[in-house]
């Protein structure tokens, strides 16, 4: 079990987490939803730890401060101090926004290297990851820059899944794609629970393709959490549908 | 004949000394400004364990590699760890770990022409009526034995691949459980190597003095540069092109005017073309 309690993020004075709580169940499906800039990536990068490399970084350069207050914690493992490579250890694995494919390596190096933590069962997991995305087989060989956007999301979810996790983050993996691709990528989400019972943790501006597979869900906005539920509830929910849908 | 012969030789053994360089770079970000002085000091190393100690060639060369890779490993483990993304700090620890190590070898003892290392091949041979010794084919040799090893393993072993995903993109590779420090520290330990090797096959042609270390820095910063930096690629046609001008200083003008050609090359390249010869990821980075 996953588990974000009273987090706050500063970059420098502007509050991007407000205390948000959030926990995600062993092989549950979380969703966290929220417009563009209400802090789901800060968000990710906080249970992921990436938010320490970013504040060392800056800090380094003499740029902004950044301050994270709260704690998550991992299988009643407080991590909150842990480094992202750490983190990924024990299972955590974020698949970041705008997918971050290593350019200049072929389809199938990145997958290699996405299995650096877990090379005992490369195989095995070379051939799930191919199983679910059958399109990455025609382009093993292809360099990871010279992919479309659909493509690189479906590598960038495989080359996570190498690294054999236990909790997925994935960061607005439907951005961009056609309804094709996100058909693929949400399909591939309900997969990895259902086979793999892996946790996933999925942020998302269009809540539409991905609600109906969650098991829960909370709403950001603002760096707040306005609204949690089931997946049901918050369809049901006028506020959640006037917002969120469109409708 | 001879021009081209002499510059084929030159440009290989400049392009181990800058892979060195490069590499390091490549991963941690970090311009290492020592990597001279680790050359001159493996050297001076070597000439120490063989002459002092009387150990074997052999011996002493492994050591004296060793040794470099632990200096190497030192300097990014005690100090650079701490100052890593301050660029400024970064260039000017390097630069003066480098100058303490050359300043202080020159001040213990290291002066003047007395200090050879022994050929490993003695003799010549005649290639197309251009006389060549057989120490320079040996360097051309083990150039291209260490081009492969790091060809075999960057592309199949687990630590190679761990580096190539640094080297691409530092945040995506953590995300995937890679330590970026102890890659950085690997990445010095295997520039430190280079640096040692070539610093064992290339002084025995000539005498071990502290000057080629500033020699070995500015060369192969200035293939770094003109190839774009990081990019391995560019640093190898960076060495040729180099390699080229220097035997083509020698033979028409004189060995002095050797290093001005290289910094020179440096200025036209930061004027005309800044991020290098293949810095395609930096000039994307400008243009977005
Ligand atoms: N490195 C940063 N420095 C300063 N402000 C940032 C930084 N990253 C994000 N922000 C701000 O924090 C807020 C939340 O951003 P983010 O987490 O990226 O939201 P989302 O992923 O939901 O679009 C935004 O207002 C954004 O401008
Ligand atoms: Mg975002």
């Amino acid at each position: 079990m996953l588990e974000v309690t009273n987090l706050m993020v500063f970059y420098e004075n502007m509050l991007a987490i407000n205390n948000v709580t959030l926990t995600a169940k062993k092989g549950s499906i979380v969703g966290v939803f929220g417009s563009n800039s209400a802090g789901k990536s800060t968000l990710m990068y906080s249970i992921s730890g990436i938010i320490l490399d970013i504040k060392k970084k800056e800090a380094m350069k003499g740029g902004e401060r950044i301050t994270v207050f709260g704690k998550v914690i991992f299988d009643s493992k407080d991590i909150t101090n842990l480094l992202p490579h750490e983190r990924a250890k024990m299972g955590i694995v974020l698949c970041p926004e705008r997918r971050r494919i290593f350019p200049e390596s072929s389809v199938l190096e990145n997958l290699k290297i996405g299995a650096y933590l877990d090379k005992r069962n490369e195989k095995k997991n070379l051939e799930y990851v191919l199983n679910i995305f059958p399109r990455l087989k025609d382009h093993l060989n292809r360099q990871g820059g010279f992919l479309s956007g659909g493509e690189q999301q479906m590598l960038a979810i495989g080359r996570a899944l190498m690294a054999s996790p236990s909790v997925l983050l994935l960061d607005e993996p439907l951005l961009g794609l056609s309804p094709y691709y996100q058909k693929i990528v949400v399909d591939s989400i309900k997969d990895i629970k259902a086979t793999k019972n892996i946790t996933v943790i999925v942020a998302e501006q269009y809540a539409r393709p991905i609600i109906p597979v969650i098991d829960y869900g909370y709403i950001i906005e603002n760096g707040s959490s306005v609204l949690e539920g089931t997946s049901e509830s918050l369809l049901n929910n006028p506020d959640v549908k006037s917002a969120y849908f469109g409708v | 004949m001879q021009i081209f012969i002499y510059g084929l030789i030159n440009s290989i053994s400049l392009s181990l000394v800058a892979l060195g360089f490069t590499l390091v770079y490549s991963i941690s970000r970090i311009p290492n400004f020592a990597h001279g002085a680790l050359y001159v000091a493996t050297g001076y190393f070597a000439w120490i364990l063989m002459n002092l100690f009387h150990f074997n060639y052999f011996i002493s060369a492994i050591l004296s590699v060793f040794l470099s890779c632990f200096i190497g490993a030192m300097i990014y483990r005690l100090v650079l760890i701490k100052i890593r993304g301050m660029e400024i700090s970064e260039v000017i620890a390097t630069y003066a770990i480098g100058l303490a190590i050359i300043e202080g070898l020159r001040w213990g003892g290291l002066r003047g022409a007395t200090y050879t290392l022994p050929v490993i091949v003695p003799g010549s041979i005649e290639i197309f009526g251009v006389i060549v010794d057989y120490q320079r084919l040996f360097a051309v040799f083990v150039g291209l034995v260490i081009f492969l090893f790091f060809y075999i393993f960057i592309k199949f072993t687990k630590t190679g691949l761990a580096l190539k995903g640094i080297a691409q993109d530092e945040r995506a590779a953590m995300m995937l459980g890679i330590d970026s420090d102890k890659m950085a520290i690997v990445s010095f330990i295997l520039g430190s190597a280079i640096a040692g090797i070539s610093a064992l096959i290339i002084f025995p042609l000539g005498n071990i003095v502290v000057e080629a270390g500033y020699n070995v820095l500015v060369f192969s910063i200035a293939v770094s540069i003109i190839g774009g930096l990081g990019s391995w690629l560019g640093a190898v046609i960076a060495s040729f092109i180099i390699g080229y001008a220097q035997i083509l200083t020698e033979v028409f003008l004189s060995t002095h005017y050797q290093m001005v050609i290289a910094l020179l090359a440096i200025i036209i390249t930061l004027l005309i073309r800044p991020s290098g010869l293949f810095g395609k990821q930096k000039e994307l980075e400008e243009r977005v």
